[in-house]
Protein backbone atom coordinates (compact mmCIF):
# COMPACT_ATOMS: atom_id res chain seq x y z
CA UNK A 1 0.00 0.00 0.00
CA UNK A 2 1.34 3.75 -1.16
CA UNK A 3 2.46 5.43 2.48
CA UNK A 4 3.26 9.25 1.96
CA UNK A 5 5.19 10.58 4.97
CA UNK A 6 4.97 13.88 6.34
CA UNK A 7 6.19 15.92 9.43
CA UNK A 8 2.06 17.18 10.16
CA UNK A 9 -0.89 15.67 9.25
CA UNK A 10 -3.94 18.00 10.29
CA UNK A 11 -7.23 16.50 9.50
CA UNK A 12 -10.22 18.27 9.46
CA UNK A 13 -10.02 21.54 7.31
CA UNK A 14 -12.17 24.04 8.83
CA UNK A 15 -11.35 26.98 9.88
CA UNK A 16 -9.19 25.34 13.29
CA UNK A 17 -7.54 22.69 10.87
CA UNK A 18 -6.52 25.72 8.21
CA UNK A 19 -4.79 27.85 10.90
CA UNK A 20 -2.77 24.65 12.29
CA UNK A 21 -1.84 23.75 8.69
CA UNK A 22 -0.80 27.15 7.86
CA UNK A 23 1.02 28.43 11.21
CA UNK A 24 2.80 24.72 10.86
CA UNK A 25 4.08 25.19 7.99
CA UNK A 26 5.32 28.94 8.59
CA UNK A 27 7.01 27.17 11.46
CA UNK A 28 8.88 25.16 8.86
CA UNK A 29 7.27 22.02 9.35
CA UNK A 30 6.24 19.64 6.19
CA UNK A 31 2.03 19.55 6.69
CA UNK A 32 -0.55 17.52 4.95
CA UNK A 33 -4.57 18.97 5.58
CA UNK A 34 -7.14 16.52 4.46
CA UNK A 35 -10.70 16.63 4.71
CA UNK A 36 -13.50 14.14 3.77
CA UNK A 37 -15.56 16.66 2.32
CA UNK A 38 -15.59 17.11 -1.82
CA UNK A 39 -15.65 21.45 -0.92
CA UNK A 40 -13.93 23.03 2.28
CA UNK A 41 -16.28 24.98 4.00
CA UNK A 42 -19.73 23.34 2.98
CA UNK A 43 -21.87 22.45 4.26
CA UNK A 44 -21.85 25.50 6.82
CA UNK A 45 -23.01 24.69 10.12
CA UNK A 46 -22.64 27.64 11.94
CA UNK A 47 -24.45 31.14 12.12
CA UNK A 48 -21.30 32.71 10.37
CA UNK A 49 -20.72 35.68 13.29
CA UNK A 50 -17.53 36.70 14.52
CA UNK A 51 -16.14 39.36 15.98
CA UNK A 52 -14.27 42.33 14.64
CA UNK A 53 -11.50 42.19 17.95
CA UNK A 54 -10.80 38.70 17.17
CA UNK A 55 -9.98 38.79 13.22
CA UNK A 56 -7.73 42.08 14.69
CA UNK A 57 -6.18 39.95 17.31
CA UNK A 58 -5.20 36.96 15.13
CA UNK A 59 -4.10 39.80 12.41
CA UNK A 60 -6.67 38.74 9.81
CA UNK A 61 -7.46 41.72 7.81
CA UNK A 62 -11.43 41.40 6.57
CA UNK A 63 -11.94 41.01 2.91
CA UNK A 64 -14.77 41.56 0.61
CA UNK A 65 -14.94 38.01 -0.61
CA UNK A 66 -15.80 36.69 2.76
CA UNK A 67 -17.47 39.63 4.66
CA UNK A 68 -21.24 39.47 3.71
CA UNK A 69 -22.75 42.21 7.02
CA UNK A 70 -21.15 44.78 8.91
CA UNK A 71 -23.01 45.21 11.87
CA UNK A 72 -23.79 47.96 14.04
CA UNK A 73 -25.49 46.66 16.93
CA UNK A 74 -27.19 44.08 19.27
CA UNK A 75 -31.34 43.53 20.13
CA UNK A 76 -31.39 41.19 22.46
CA UNK A 77 -35.35 39.45 22.69
CA UNK A 78 -37.64 38.33 25.88
CA UNK A 79 -39.49 35.85 25.94
CA UNK A 80 -42.59 37.87 26.13
CA UNK A 81 -41.01 40.06 23.03
CA UNK A 82 -39.43 43.08 25.33
CA UNK A 83 -36.27 44.23 23.56
CA UNK A 84 -33.16 45.56 24.12
CA UNK A 85 -31.55 47.55 21.91
CA UNK A 86 -27.76 48.22 21.49
CA UNK A 87 -26.70 50.40 18.57
CA UNK A 88 -22.77 51.65 17.56
CA UNK A 89 -24.07 55.37 17.66
CA UNK A 90 -24.95 54.78 21.41
CA UNK A 91 -22.36 52.45 22.46
CA UNK A 92 -18.58 50.80 21.86
CA UNK A 93 -19.53 47.59 19.85
CA UNK A 94 -15.94 45.56 20.67
CA UNK A 95 -17.18 42.69 20.05
CA UNK A 96 -20.46 42.40 17.48
CA UNK A 97 -18.96 42.50 14.18
CA UNK A 98 -19.00 40.74 10.62
CA UNK A 99 -21.37 38.25 9.39
CA UNK A 100 -19.36 35.24 7.09
CA UNK A 101 -19.63 33.46 3.92
CA UNK A 102 -18.28 30.62 5.54
CA UNK A 103 -17.99 28.64 1.93
CA UNK A 104 -15.82 31.09 1.01
CA UNK A 105 -13.88 31.76 4.26
CA UNK A 106 -13.12 28.47 4.85
CA UNK A 107 -11.26 27.84 1.54
CA UNK A 108 -9.43 31.24 1.92
CA UNK A 109 -8.23 29.87 5.21
CA UNK A 110 -7.49 27.00 3.50
CA UNK A 111 -5.43 28.63 0.75
CA UNK A 112 -3.76 30.58 3.44
CA UNK A 113 -2.24 27.39 4.63
CA UNK A 114 -1.40 26.35 0.91
CA UNK A 115 0.40 29.02 0.30
CA UNK A 116 2.11 28.64 3.59
CA UNK A 117 3.46 25.37 2.54
CA UNK A 118 1.60 22.85 3.35
CA UNK A 119 0.02 20.15 1.35
CA UNK A 120 -4.26 20.08 0.83
CA UNK A 121 -5.97 16.53 0.10
CA UNK A 122 -9.71 16.78 -0.14
CA UNK A 123 -12.19 14.43 -0.15
CA UNK A 124 -10.26 12.02 1.76
CA UNK A 125 -11.13 10.04 4.97
CA UNK A 126 -9.23 8.84 7.78
CA UNK A 127 -10.06 5.73 8.71
CA UNK A 128 -8.08 4.92 11.54
CA UNK A 129 -4.91 5.33 12.50
CA UNK A 130 -2.18 3.53 14.81
CA UNK A 131 0.95 4.59 16.88
CA UNK A 132 4.43 3.79 15.94
CA UNK A 133 7.79 4.63 17.55
CA UNK A 134 8.27 7.38 15.82
CA UNK A 135 4.45 9.05 15.14
CA UNK A 136 1.53 7.85 13.96
CA UNK A 137 0.06 5.50 10.99
CA UNK A 138 -3.15 6.88 9.40
CA UNK A 139 -4.96 4.79 7.31
CA UNK A 140 -6.70 6.98 4.49
CA UNK A 141 -8.86 6.58 1.55
CA UNK A 142 -9.71 9.00 -1.47
CA UNK A 143 -11.53 8.33 -4.61
CA UNK A 144 -11.53 4.64 -3.82
CA UNK A 145 -7.91 4.74 -3.60
CA UNK A 146 -7.04 3.11 0.13
CA UNK A 147 -3.16 4.13 1.36
CA UNK A 148 -1.41 5.44 4.55
CA UNK A 149 0.03 8.67 6.23
CA UNK A 150 2.99 8.15 8.57
CA UNK A 151 2.88 11.58 10.85
CA UNK A 152 4.88 12.49 13.25
CA UNK A 153 2.30 14.81 14.49
CA UNK A 154 -1.59 14.02 14.00
CA UNK A 155 -4.01 16.57 14.51
CA UNK A 156 -7.42 16.43 15.19
CA UNK A 157 -9.11 19.30 13.57
CA UNK A 158 -12.56 16.91 13.06
CA UNK A 159 -15.06 18.41 14.67
CA UNK A 160 -17.03 18.13 17.33
CA UNK A 161 -17.94 14.29 15.82
CA UNK A 162 -14.04 13.96 16.38
CA UNK A 163 -12.80 10.59 15.90
CA UNK A 164 -8.83 10.90 16.02
CA UNK A 165 -9.26 12.11 19.36
CA UNK A 166 -10.35 8.88 20.61
CA UNK A 167 -8.02 6.68 18.57
CA UNK A 168 -5.14 8.79 20.37
CA UNK A 169 -6.78 7.55 23.89
CA UNK A 170 -8.00 10.93 24.80
CA UNK A 171 -11.77 11.55 25.85
CA UNK A 172 -13.33 13.78 22.98
CA UNK A 173 -17.08 12.11 23.51
CA UNK A 174 -19.53 14.79 24.06
CA UNK A 175 -22.25 14.17 26.70
CA UNK A 176 -25.43 14.81 25.54
CA UNK A 177 -26.27 17.93 27.83
CA UNK A 178 -23.03 18.99 27.03
CA UNK A 179 -24.16 19.32 23.25
CA UNK A 180 -25.69 21.37 21.48
CA UNK A 181 -28.39 20.91 18.45
CA UNK A 182 -27.99 23.70 16.18
CA UNK A 183 -30.11 24.27 13.06
CA UNK A 184 -30.26 27.01 10.60
CA UNK A 185 -32.10 28.25 7.69
CA UNK A 186 -30.56 30.85 5.58
CA UNK A 187 -33.56 32.92 4.61
CA UNK A 188 -34.77 35.47 2.11
CA UNK A 189 -37.90 38.41 2.61
CA UNK A 190 -37.32 39.11 5.81
CA UNK A 191 -38.55 41.86 7.47
CA UNK A 192 -36.49 43.11 10.44
CA UNK A 193 -36.37 46.09 11.76
CA UNK A 194 -32.75 46.79 11.52
CA UNK A 195 -30.62 44.39 8.92
CA UNK A 196 -27.30 45.60 10.43
CA UNK A 197 -28.40 44.12 13.85
CA UNK A 198 -27.95 40.91 14.88
CA UNK A 199 -30.65 39.56 16.86
CA UNK A 200 -30.89 36.82 19.94
CA UNK A 201 -34.10 35.36 21.07
CA UNK A 202 -34.18 33.89 24.76
CA UNK A 203 -36.11 30.82 26.98
CA UNK A 204 -38.29 28.72 26.16
CA UNK A 205 -38.11 29.33 22.34
CA UNK A 206 -34.61 27.37 22.37
CA UNK A 207 -34.84 25.07 25.51
CA UNK A 208 -31.07 24.91 26.68
CA UNK A 209 -30.01 27.56 24.11
CA UNK A 210 -31.45 30.49 22.19
CA UNK A 211 -32.35 31.79 18.56
CA UNK A 212 -30.95 34.08 16.48
CA UNK A 213 -31.47 36.38 13.34
CA UNK A 214 -28.17 37.07 11.83
CA UNK A 215 -28.38 39.08 8.73
CA UNK A 216 -26.54 38.11 5.33
CA UNK A 217 -28.26 41.61 3.40
CA UNK A 218 -31.32 43.76 3.36
CA UNK A 219 -33.67 41.17 3.51
CA UNK A 220 -31.15 37.95 3.85
CA UNK A 221 -30.10 36.33 7.20
CA UNK A 222 -29.45 33.40 8.94
CA UNK A 223 -31.76 32.29 11.06
CA UNK A 224 -31.16 29.44 13.28
CA UNK A 225 -31.44 28.44 17.16
CA UNK A 226 -29.93 25.49 19.28
CA UNK A 227 -31.05 23.70 21.97
CA UNK A 228 -29.88 20.31 24.07
CA UNK A 229 -31.73 17.71 23.75
CA UNK A 230 -32.19 17.11 27.76
CA UNK A 231 -34.43 19.92 28.04
CA UNK A 232 -37.24 19.00 25.35
CA UNK A 233 -38.57 16.39 23.54
CA UNK A 234 -39.19 18.34 20.41
CA UNK A 235 -36.28 18.04 17.88
CA UNK A 236 -34.34 21.38 16.98
CA UNK A 237 -35.79 21.50 13.73
CA UNK A 238 -39.47 21.67 15.28
CA UNK A 239 -38.56 24.31 17.55
CA UNK A 240 -36.91 26.12 13.96
CA UNK A 241 -39.60 25.67 12.13
CA UNK A 242 -42.27 26.91 15.08
CA UNK A 243 -40.21 30.10 15.82
CA UNK A 244 -39.96 30.90 11.72
CA UNK A 245 -43.88 30.92 11.90
CA UNK A 246 -44.26 32.76 15.28
CA UNK A 247 -41.32 35.53 15.05
CA UNK A 248 -42.46 39.06 12.75
CA UNK A 249 -39.05 39.36 10.69
CA UNK A 250 -39.33 35.21 9.71
CA UNK A 251 -42.67 34.57 8.80
CA UNK A 252 -42.98 35.99 5.71
CA UNK A 253 -39.68 34.68 4.78
CA UNK A 254 -37.98 31.63 2.74
CA UNK A 255 -35.58 29.46 3.52
CA UNK A 256 -33.36 28.45 0.75
CA UNK A 257 -30.64 26.79 2.80
CA UNK A 258 -30.64 24.45 5.74
CA UNK A 259 -28.10 23.81 8.07
CA UNK A 260 -27.49 21.58 11.31
CA UNK A 261 -24.59 20.68 13.10
CA UNK A 262 -23.67 20.04 16.98
CA UNK A 263 -22.23 22.66 19.30
CA UNK A 264 -20.20 21.05 21.58
CA UNK A 265 -20.81 23.80 24.67
CA UNK A 266 -18.90 21.85 28.27
CA UNK A 267 -16.32 23.85 27.71
CA UNK A 268 -12.52 23.33 26.97
CA UNK A 269 -11.45 19.57 26.95
CA UNK A 270 -8.81 18.85 29.90
CA UNK A 271 -6.41 16.83 27.85
CA UNK A 272 -5.51 18.17 24.15
CA UNK A 273 -2.35 16.48 23.98
CA UNK A 274 -0.57 13.26 24.06
CA UNK A 275 2.59 11.51 22.27
CA UNK A 276 2.71 12.75 18.73
CA UNK A 277 -1.20 14.22 18.83
CA UNK A 278 -3.04 16.98 19.19
CA UNK A 279 -6.58 18.07 19.35
CA UNK A 280 -7.86 21.60 18.18
CA UNK A 281 -11.25 23.71 17.41
CA UNK A 282 -14.52 21.64 18.23
CA UNK A 283 -13.08 18.37 18.42
CA UNK A 284 -11.00 20.30 21.50
CA UNK A 285 -13.74 21.82 22.67
CA UNK A 286 -12.84 25.38 21.80
CA UNK A 287 -16.35 26.76 21.57
CA UNK A 288 -18.24 29.31 23.95
CA UNK A 289 -20.13 27.82 26.13
CA UNK A 290 -22.24 31.03 26.28
CA UNK A 291 -22.78 31.88 23.03
CA UNK A 292 -21.83 28.59 21.02
CA UNK A 293 -19.29 30.74 19.09
CA UNK A 294 -16.28 29.07 17.98
CA UNK A 295 -14.58 30.49 14.80
CA UNK A 296 -12.36 32.65 16.44
CA UNK A 297 -10.82 30.43 19.26
CA UNK A 298 -10.92 27.87 16.46
CA UNK A 299 -8.22 30.46 14.70
CA UNK A 300 -6.32 30.82 17.49
CA UNK A 301 -6.16 27.59 18.83
CA UNK A 302 -4.81 26.56 15.43
CA UNK A 303 -2.40 28.87 15.95
CA UNK A 304 -0.69 27.94 19.03
CA UNK A 305 -1.27 24.84 18.37
CA UNK A 306 0.48 25.13 14.83
CA UNK A 307 3.49 27.18 16.31
CA UNK A 308 3.74 24.48 18.58
CA UNK A 309 3.89 21.61 16.28
CA UNK A 310 6.26 23.51 14.08
CA UNK A 311 8.44 24.06 17.08
CA UNK A 312 8.29 20.50 18.13
CA UNK A 313 9.72 19.31 14.54
CA UNK A 314 12.38 21.74 14.91
CA UNK A 315 13.49 20.39 18.33
CA UNK A 316 12.56 16.49 17.08
CA UNK A 317 10.56 15.90 19.76
CA UNK A 318 7.03 15.21 19.69
CA UNK A 319 6.41 14.06 23.22
CA UNK A 320 3.31 14.75 25.40
CA UNK A 321 5.24 17.20 27.70
CA UNK A 322 6.87 18.94 24.40
CA UNK A 323 3.17 19.41 22.37
CA UNK A 324 1.44 20.44 25.92
CA UNK A 325 2.80 23.62 25.31
CA UNK A 326 -0.45 24.14 23.39
CA UNK A 327 -2.32 22.52 25.81
CA UNK A 328 -1.11 25.56 28.54
CA UNK A 329 -1.56 28.26 25.90
CA UNK A 330 -4.48 27.62 25.43
CA UNK A 331 -5.90 27.11 28.51
CA UNK A 332 -4.46 30.84 29.63
CA UNK A 333 -5.74 32.21 26.10
CA UNK A 334 -9.49 30.39 25.98
CA UNK A 335 -10.12 27.83 28.66
CA UNK A 336 -10.15 30.27 31.92
CA UNK A 337 -12.51 32.36 30.21
CA UNK A 338 -14.61 29.26 28.88
CA UNK A 339 -14.94 28.51 32.96
CA UNK A 340 -16.81 31.67 33.84
CA UNK A 341 -18.82 31.54 30.79
CA UNK A 342 -20.08 27.93 31.51
CA UNK A 343 -21.08 28.85 35.04
CA UNK A 344 -22.94 32.29 33.67
CA UNK A 345 -24.43 29.69 30.90
CA UNK A 346 -25.66 27.08 33.86
CA UNK A 347 -27.02 30.29 35.57
CA UNK A 348 -29.25 31.65 32.67
CA UNK A 349 -30.37 28.21 32.15
CA UNK A 350 -31.94 28.21 35.48
CA UNK A 351 -33.99 31.20 34.81
CA UNK A 352 -37.51 31.05 33.98
CA UNK A 353 -39.29 33.03 30.57
CA UNK A 354 -40.44 35.52 33.05
CA UNK A 355 -37.26 35.53 34.98
CA UNK A 356 -35.68 37.01 31.48
CA UNK A 357 -38.31 39.26 30.93
CA UNK A 358 -37.75 41.01 34.40
CA UNK A 359 -34.13 41.25 33.18
CA UNK A 360 -35.42 42.48 30.02
CA UNK A 361 -37.13 45.03 31.41
CA UNK A 362 -34.47 45.99 33.44
CA UNK A 363 -32.14 46.28 30.97
CA UNK A 364 -34.16 48.67 28.82
CA UNK A 365 -33.92 51.44 31.90
CA UNK A 366 -30.06 51.14 31.49
CA UNK A 367 -27.56 53.32 30.05
CA UNK A 368 -24.81 51.29 28.43
CA UNK A 369 -21.20 52.37 27.59
CA UNK A 370 -20.26 48.82 26.10
CA UNK A 371 -21.17 45.85 24.54
CA UNK A 372 -19.43 42.44 24.84
CA UNK A 373 -20.18 39.11 26.43
CA UNK A 374 -18.60 39.93 29.55
CA UNK A 375 -20.11 43.78 30.13
CA UNK A 376 -23.33 41.97 29.38
CA UNK A 377 -22.93 39.69 32.46
CA UNK A 378 -21.38 42.66 34.76
CA UNK A 379 -25.01 44.07 33.70
CA UNK A 380 -26.87 40.85 34.67
CA UNK A 381 -25.39 40.99 37.80
CA UNK A 382 -26.28 44.69 38.25
CA UNK A 383 -29.84 44.38 37.76
CA UNK A 384 -30.59 41.08 38.80
CA UNK A 385 -29.72 40.18 42.85
CA UNK A 386 -29.81 36.11 41.84
CA UNK A 387 -27.25 36.59 39.36
CA UNK A 388 -25.13 38.91 42.36
CA UNK A 389 -25.28 35.58 44.61
CA UNK A 390 -24.36 33.06 41.43
CA UNK A 391 -21.85 34.56 39.33
CA UNK A 392 -20.82 37.81 41.54
CA UNK A 393 -17.44 37.05 42.22
CA UNK A 394 -16.50 35.35 39.20
CA UNK A 395 -16.67 39.12 37.27
CA UNK B 1 -29.57 1.74 12.92
CA UNK B 2 -32.18 3.26 10.49
CA UNK B 3 -30.47 6.52 8.55
CA UNK B 4 -33.32 8.09 7.36
CA UNK B 5 -33.33 9.62 4.14
CA UNK B 6 -33.14 13.22 5.56
CA UNK B 7 -29.92 12.64 7.38
CA UNK B 8 -27.87 15.38 6.44
CA UNK B 9 -24.63 13.44 8.13
CA UNK B 10 -24.01 16.38 10.14
CA UNK B 11 -21.91 14.16 12.69
CA UNK B 12 -23.74 14.95 15.76
CA UNK B 13 -24.62 11.35 16.34
CA UNK B 14 -21.29 10.06 16.03
CA UNK B 15 -19.86 13.57 18.91
CA UNK B 16 -22.15 11.72 21.46
CA UNK B 17 -21.71 8.20 21.06
CA UNK B 18 -19.77 6.72 24.02
CA UNK B 19 -18.23 3.80 22.33
CA UNK B 20 -17.48 5.53 19.19
CA UNK B 21 -19.67 3.49 16.63
CA UNK B 22 -20.47 6.11 14.31
CA UNK B 23 -18.21 7.15 11.13
CA UNK B 24 -19.37 9.67 9.40
CA UNK B 25 -18.54 10.21 5.77
CA UNK B 26 -19.66 12.95 2.87
CA UNK B 27 -22.64 11.46 2.40
CA UNK B 28 -23.19 8.27 4.84
CA UNK B 29 -23.10 7.00 7.92
CA UNK B 30 -21.16 3.75 9.08
CA UNK B 31 -22.95 2.32 12.25
CA UNK B 32 -20.55 -0.51 14.10
CA UNK B 33 -24.12 -2.32 14.68
CA UNK B 34 -22.21 -5.49 17.44
CA UNK B 35 -20.55 -2.61 19.68
CA UNK B 36 -23.86 -0.87 20.25
CA UNK B 37 -25.20 -0.98 23.89
CA UNK B 38 -28.63 0.83 22.38
CA UNK B 39 -28.45 3.91 24.91
CA UNK B 40 -30.04 5.62 22.09
CA UNK B 41 -28.19 8.98 22.81
CA UNK B 42 -27.57 9.22 18.93
CA UNK B 43 -31.39 9.08 18.38
CA UNK B 44 -32.30 11.81 20.94
CA UNK B 45 -29.40 14.35 19.86
CA UNK B 46 -30.22 14.08 16.13
CA UNK B 47 -31.30 17.68 15.34
CA UNK B 48 -33.96 15.84 12.16
CA UNK B 49 -34.83 13.15 13.74
CA UNK B 50 -33.09 11.02 11.12
CA UNK B 51 -31.77 8.01 13.04
CA UNK B 52 -34.57 5.00 14.28
CA UNK B 53 -33.70 1.81 15.72
CA UNK B 54 -34.65 -1.52 14.06
CA UNK B 55 -37.18 -3.19 16.64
Amino acid sequence: MKLIETDVLVIGAGPAGSSTAKHAALNGAEVILMDKKSEIGAPKRCAEGVSKEGLKKLGIEPNSRWVTKELSGVRLVSPNGTDVWMKEDQVKLPEAGYILERKVFDKFMAMEAARAGATIMIKTLAKGMRKENSGYIVSCESMGEDFEIKAKIVVGADGPESRVGRWGGLKTTVKPKNMESGIQFEMCGLEMEDPDVIEFYFGSVAPGGYAWIFPKGEDIANVGLGIVSTYTDKSAYEHLVEFVKNCPATKNAQPVELNIGGDPVGGMLKTLVADHLMIVGDAAGHVNPLTGGGIITALEAGMYAGEVAGAAVKDEDFSEKKLKEYQEKCKTEIGDSFEKYLKTKDYMLSLSDSDLDSIALAFQNTEFENISTKELIKLLIKVSPKALLKLGKLF
Amino acid sequence: MIVKEWCMYCGECAGVCPRSLIEVRETSLNFNEEGCKDCRICIQVCPVKALAKEE
